[in-house]
């Protein structure tokens, strides 16, 4: 029972940078339309641009913001000088998955050659631990933590109290119909890429502070529980994203704590087979729905 | 011509006709069915660790590897059984995945599938050796022949073996290009709807297809791992199946020519392609694939139907159509 309440403990600190990554992720597809299998290459480019903030003597929280800004700006970027231009020259959405991931080729190896094939650390600042419950919180999981709520609290109030986050919500939902409504989907897309790219910077950058070492392939690695939980909540769906960050979280620490560690990510695949089995859509599926991901 | 460049010519031949057969397997999946396979490198690593398994003899408590079962089979049956065990995985996965799924999001649950299944075979040890995977896989036919399995007169048993196999391969999915089979599946993959309501059973016959491809792609890791004898995680990651879908975009989608065409071109940019730039070390590696990924992208931009491209079909009924427009001069 101490091992389970203790698993709970690192199951919500891994539930935190699932949510950023996962509700990052739903959000991208739901706004913009595209399934960007380079996601993962985004948020370790972010992770060292926050290395490189801390080892210039930056604080980590300076480091979070610069990782945060680089994955919005990258996102934009790539959407800008390549996705858009691919898509205008009819490339279809087959096509557009395949351009994806050779970008995330490309990303990830040029991260190789730049930093090299050696392992990096977030140095983090020494901090006391806390005990809740039976749980134990180091300072840096309760750090990843505080991210997490604050990141969460933010695409709440910007999803259903802005025009803005109205507008992306109805883009998300239709695109066709929110621009005969007169919403400039052109610029809400963008800003859908900003806000969907500063989250997953954040969501690299609290994933290098959680783990002891990463390297340029972290992030494909790490893409596997993000996209479980995304399609668990119901791709597009950001509070969907949520639920399935902290159901992934939670049971894959709780597997890894109790039964075997080496089990993990045998069980993630188990819970994705049995959602993909029963509900393709996943839990929360209006988003999906509107998006045909189910014929 | 010196015993070095023969072992050297052999090798490539090898790896070459594996490539082909293993590309052939993809382009009838994606090209002629459009199923965005992912986890492609997935069925040629069963197939290859079912041809490990069943060529090894039973596994020595003390020995220095694990693994589930050995059966001292001869040649040809382990390929025939990786065949077999591909196909069944494929099968597997393709009721779980091809649930009429939107294209994008099924290419995201295979990529996610193959992942977890790389991390799968590193992590259960038991099964396949874990991380270090199988190795000392005794090669077909050596002991038979009574050849040094090493030597260079076996390496030329195994490139005519392998030719024999792509040449199979070839003939076998053209058939299945050219039959009513292949058209229906071009129907669906061009207008899902249009083949539905003709009465087709797209779901089925993309299953199908997944199922076909995922023992061609177990054929090409059986003889993998048979002519390089060991076979580990680090064989199969998601660059690997890139690498095929490289091949197939350069080379032309939906023609067994086409696959032909990239399994050749594609390997060849891969190694000369940074020969001329001065790296060395881990980054020429690195700088291998981005030049991959690059010419992915040129050639989705500029040639998206590659160096041979599908040909349109006419058949004879159109044309005689054609033929009996009343204005037409010529009968």
């Amino acid at each position: 029972m101490d091992a389970m309440i203790a698993a709970i403990g690192f199951g919500l600190v891994t539930a935190s940078i699932l949510a950023l990554g996962g509700v990052g992720f739903t959000l991208q597809f739901g706004v913009t339309n595209i399934l960007n299998l380079a996601y993962g290459e985004v948020m370790i480019a972010a992770a060292y641009a926050a290395y490189l903030i801390t080892e210039a003597g930056g604080s980590v929280w300076l480091g979070l913001a610069a990782g945060a800004a680089v994955g919005a700006g990258l996102s934009f970027v790539l959407n800008r000088f390549l996705f858009t231009p691919f898509i205008r020259h009819g490339t279809n959405l087959f096509g557009m998955v395949i351009v994806t991931v050779a970008l995330s080729f490309i990303l990830q190896n040029v991260l190789l050659v730049v930093f090299g094939a050696t392992f990096f650390s977030l140095e983090m600042p020494p901090s006391q631990s806390y005990r809740v419950g039976g749980m134990i919180f180091t300072g840096t999981g309760v750090t990843i933590l505080l991210i997490a709520v604050a990141a969460m609290g933010a695409v709440h109030l910007l999803l259903k109290y802005t025009r803005t986050g109205k507008a992306m919500r109805g883009t998300a939902a239709n695109a066709d119909l929110a621009r005969s409504c007169g919403i400039p989907t052109a610029h809400i897309i963008d800003l859908g890429w900003l806000v969907s790219g500063a989250l997953c910077g954040a969501a690299g950058v609290a994933l290098v502070m959680n783990y002891p070492a990463f390297t340029s392939s972290t992030g494909t690695e790490f893409l596997i529980p993000i996209v479980a939980a995304a399609i668990l909540g119901g791709i597009g769906h950001p509070y969907g994203a949520m639920l399935g960050a902290v159901i992934i979280g939670l049971s894959t620490e709780i597997m890894a704590g109790v039964v075997d560690p080496s089990y993990k990510d045998a069980f993630a695949f188990a819970i994705l087979v049995v959602v993909l089995l029963f509900r393709p859509q996943g839990i929360l599926s209006e988003v999906a729905a509107q998006k045909d991901v189910v014929a | 011509m010196s015993s070095e460049w023969q072992h050297y010519i052999a090798v490539i031949l090898v790896y070459l006709g594996v490539y082909t057969i293993g590309s052939l397997g993809l382009n009838l999946q994606f090209g002629v069915a459009g199923l965005i396979n992912f986890a492609f490198a997935l069925f040629q690593a069963v197939g290859a660790y079912t041809a490990a398994l069943l060529t090894l003899g039973p596994p020595d408590e003390a020995g220095f590897q694990q693994y589930l079962f050995g059966a001292n089979l001869p040649f040809p049956l382990p390929i025939i059984g990786a065949a077999v065990a591909a196909a069944l995985v494929a099968l597997l996965v393709g009721v779980i995945s091809l649930r009429r799924l939107r294209r994008d999001y099924e290419a995201m649950v295979m990529l996610v599938v193959s992942l977890i299944a790389v991390s799968i075979a590193t992590n259960a040890i038991r099964l396949v050796n874990g991380a270090n995977g199988l190795s000392l896989v005794p090669k077909p036919l050596a002991s038979v022949l009574g050849l040094n399995p090493y030597g260079t007169d076996y390496q030329w048993v195994f490139v005519i073996i392998t030719a024999a196999l792509a040449l199979l391969t070839f003939w076998f999915v053209r058939r299945v290009t050219h039959s009513p089979f292949g058209r229906t599946l071009r129907a669906a993959r061009d207008n899902e709807a249009a083949a539905a309501a003709l009465g087709k059973n797209v779901s089925l016959l993309r299953l199908e297809t997944f199922v076909i491809g995922g023992a061609i792609a177990g054929v090409s890791g059986a003889l993998l791992v048979q002519f390089i004898s060991s076979w580990g995680p680090g064989n199969w990651g998601i660059s690997l199946t890139f690498l095929y879908f490289a091949a197939i975009i350069v080379g032309g989608s939906g023609n067994p020519w086409g696959a032909v065409a990239g399994a050749l071109l594609v390997p060849v940019i891969f190694i000369e392609g940074v020969r001329f730039l001065p790296v060395s070390g881990p980054s020429i590696d690195a700088l291998r694939w981005i030049l991959i990924g690059v010419l992915v992208l040129l050639f989705l931009w500029f040639r998206p139907r590659g160096v041979v491209p599908e040909q349109p079909r006419r058949f004879p009924a159109a044309v005689q159509r054609q033929d009996s427009v009343p204005d037409s001069v010529e009968k």
